[in-house]
């Protein structure tokens, strides 16, 4: 009969040494379901979100270096437009038809390197296409001279964004061209503002070909000042983008911080408490060892 | 008119056999007492019949006149009931702890890191996986690289669906044929019951005494398939008795006049059933609890699974049919299958993750609306979830399964204590104590020494009677 007693409590003992055991190597003080239904429930939904905002922060990164990528190529465009209106304002001084000519030469490679700027590519994608990102967005027609005569748009008006925070997104990128006069803004054209950074490019090169001074001064300037204009707005525009993905990484992080730190409180156990708790739950189970084997020793035949 | 010295040399003998069989029942209480189904035994000594004298009536001595059994039929009866509760709970519990480590899931805290399929632990984690996918791919849709991961996580995601559910399903097996091996126990357990009943009304009959260790051996039985089944006895004028399960006799005398079988019902699950009688059975024991447990958590957490399943297939598709992939083409599911079991990622996608349909314009590569849309259903609360969201549709299921074996964890515990009490205080009534036993032992060796000493002294006190007038001292 007593032998049966102290098995059932050296059970119960052994037991609860084990659980602690457990809680003090994992750190945990839930770890199965059964251990705490409630707070398990809470847990997983708290890492879920956790999980969220990590991916909100992979995608922000992405969206910054998007930024980044477009707004050096608006950058390259922009020291282009003011080159551009030098040499215009320059023209309309007393100048000979050689050095028209001369400016002319410049010009045409400043188209050049304008289109090849505005098809910049960022991981394999067109940047100012709209959505249409898998085909170069502005082509050039060229004349017998080689002389760019044209540049067409192949892009569309679409933008794309993508969630920086739950049911927040965000477009970086505006499109290349938007000639409808709605919608997101047009890096090179946009009826809005006059801009028509192409065209009016070329146009200022046959001027000065021609020797036609009196339209690059009443005509190009302006209209090339105009252009300018367009592009500090897009500029602008990416820099705000810019800012608000800062904000929201920011965001992210410390709503992550604050879930860490709920989780452990949900899950973690006290270490203090639990090897306190441990090293009691040893001394009654020794203390219940040797008792009982001094009990079970003595009997009456010990005394016959 | 006395008894005389041969009349107290026989009363003497007679002494030595009553006090040699008190030895004999103390040596078999001693032997069996590591046996948990002994109750002790006693002998009844009682004055034999007195014979009349001329001075008053004189007794004759001692005789043992029955071997009494120690036992409280009360408190068997109470064991017997509480083993059954016991069993079911301990069942229930095992039967629950196997369904939550099917499940697999685990809190750890330590993984902070939830970027990618890397390290999930649990359903949930690769849920989010697949959204967070999703998003990725939203971000660059034309990578070759961000759909291919994308395709990665889907499966995973399938496969550990396809997992749990084949684990949920060998354990409902698995619990079939516990089931069936109880009630063949049971069975063999009934007959064996009808045996004893027959043999202790012969003995009882013709030894006109209680045979004890049958009755020991047959309440061992009754507690041994009370742990399979509630069971209710009566007891027959006879000695035997009449057990049955359910409301329907089992056993009647020696005769097995119904068995237990297990009967599939017309929804397909197995039930308990009374063979000849053909009723269905509630009987309480292991045999409910694997019953209770399979159609009840078991169940509920297979239909959670599937549930899940199904409406994220649904969903999913409904969104990914309407976008276009990188060669133009619509219409194509991304999930294949129905359920948990057969849930699979379209293998066209596998094999051709440019096939995935992110666009939600014909011919715009760099669209992203569908992408995006099947990324933001990760926080859309579905109406057939109980308007939750699918990751929290998962915890719930979790906890929900967690609460059922706490539940049943508190429960062991409470009964494990009325158990214990029960048992000890059984133990206390019948149970052998070696202080006890060895006491009497030296009390019924006094008492021989003494009755032979009484032997001896009327042996002489003949010598002396015979050898009167031969002049032999």
């Amino acid at each position: 009969m007593f032998p049966d007693m102290l098995t059932q409590e050296l059970g119960m003992l052994s037991q609860k040494l084990q659980q602690l055991q457990t809680e003090s190597a994992t750190g945990q003080r839930v770890r199965q379901p059964e251990d705490d239904p409630g707070a398990v429930q809470q847990v997983l939904n708290m890492q879920s979100e956790s999980s969220k905002l990590q991916q909100y922060q992979s995608n922000i990164s992405v969206l910054q270096g998007t930024a980044t990528a477009a707004g050096s190529a608006v950058s390259a465009l922009q020291e282009i437009a003011t080159r551009l209106s030098d040499i215009a304002t320059s023209a309309g001084g007393t100048v000979s038809q050689q050095d028209l000519d001369a400016y002319a030469t410049e010009v045409s490679q400043l188209i050049s390197e304008a289109v090849s700027t505005a098809n910049t590519q960022y991981n394999g994608n067109y940047l100012f296409g709209g959505t249409l990102s898998s085909h170069a967005p502005f082509v050039a027609t060229t004349d017998p001279n080689g002389q760019i005569t044209s540049v067409a748009y192949q892009g569309n008006t679409s933008t794309t964004s993508a969630e920086i925070a739950q049911g927040v997104t965000l477009s970086i990128v505006s499109p290349g061209a938007n000639p409808s006069g709605t919608g997101p803004a047009g890096l090179i054209t946009d009826t809005r503002t006059g801009a028509d950074f192409f065209a009016h490019m070329i146009s200022l090169r046959d001027h000065l070909l021609s020797g036609d001074v009196q339209s690059i001064t009443n005509a190009d300037l302006p209209a090339l000042q105009a252009d300018e204009q367009n592009q500090i707005l897009y500029s602008t525009n990416i820099n705000v983008a810019q800012g608000r993905l800062s904000t929201a990484s920011t965001a992210a992080q410390t709503q992550q911080s604050s879930l860490t730190q709920l989780i452990s409180n949900d899950a973690d156990a006290d270490l203090a408490q639990t090897i306190t708790s441990l090293s009691q739950a040893q001394y009654a189970y020794q203390a219940a060892l040797q008792s009982g084997a001094a009990i079970m020793k003595q009997s009456l035949l010990d005394y016959m | 008119m006395s008894l005389g010295l041969f009349g107290t040399m026989s009363m003497a003998t007679r002494a030595l056999q009553v006090q040699q069989q008190a030895i004999e029942i103390t040596g078999q209480n001693m032997s069996n007492m590591t046996n948990p189904a002994y109750a002790r035994q006693r002998v009844i000594v009682a004055t034999s019949p007195t014979i009349p004298t001329t001075i008053g009536v004189e007794g004759t001595g001692a005789e043992a006149v029955a071997i009494q059994q120690i036992r409280d039929s009360l408190l068997d009866h109470q064991i017997t009931l509480e083993t059954s509760t016991t069993s079911y709970l301990g069942t229930a519990q095992t039967t629950l702890q196997n369904l939550e480590a099917n499940l697999g899931q685990v809190v750890d805290t330590s993984s902070s890191s939830t970027t990618s399929s890397a390290s999930a632990v649990g359903l949930g984690t690769y849920i989010s996986n697949l959204f967070n996918a999703f998003q990725t791919l939203s971000t660059d849709p034309t990578s070759l690289a961000n759909r291919q991961a994308l395709t990665l996580d889907a499966s995973s995601l399938a496969t550990e669906f396809n997992q749990l559910s084949s684990g949920v399903s060998n354990l409902q097996d698995s619990i079939n044929s516990g089931l069936q091996s109880d009630v063949t126990n049971a069975n063999q357990l009934l007959n064996d019951i009808a045996d004893l009943n027959n043999s202790i009304s012969v003995t009882e009959l013709t030894t006109h005494s209680t045979a004890n260790d049958l009755r020991d051996q047959r309440q061992a039985k009754i507690e041994e398939l009370s742990k399979l089944a509630n069971v209710s006895t009566a007891t027959q004028p006879d000695g035997s008795l009449t057990l049955s399960i359910g409301g329907v006799t089992m056993v009647s005398g020696n005769q097995v006049s119904d068995t237990l079988e297990v009967h599939a019902n017309s929804a397909g699950q197995d039930l308990v059933q009374a063979k000849t009688a053909g009723t269905t059975l509630t009987t309480g024991g292991s045999i409910q609890a694997r019953i209770d447990v399979r159609d009840g958590e078991l169940k509920s957490l297979a239909d959670d699974l599937n549930t899940l399943a199904s409406t994220l297939i649904t969903t999913v598709n409904a969104v990914h049919k309407t976008g276009y992939s990188l060669s133009g083409t619509t219409n194509a599911p991304f999930f294949d299958g129905t359920d948990a079991s057969t849930i699979g990622v379209n293998s066209a996608l596998l094999d051709d993750p440019s096939l995935i349909q992110a666009s939600g314009t014909k011919g715009a590569a760099g669209d992203n609306q569908v992408a995006l849309a099947l990324a933001q259903l990760a926080d859309t609360p579905q109406s057939a979830l109980n308007n939750m969201t699918f990751n929290q549709s998962y915890s719930q299921t979790v906890a929900n399964m967690g609460q059922a074996l706490a539940n049943t964890n508190d429960q062991v515990n409470n009964q494990q204590a009325i158990q214990n009490m029960l048992t000890q205080q059984r133990q206390s009534v019948s149970g052998v104590s070696i202080d006890e036993e060895v006491s009497n032992l030296s009390v019924f060796q006094r008492a021989y020494e003494a009755n032979a000493r009484m032997i001896s002294i009327i042996d002489e006190l003949l010598t002396t009677l015979v050898g009167l007038g031969t002049g032999v001292p």
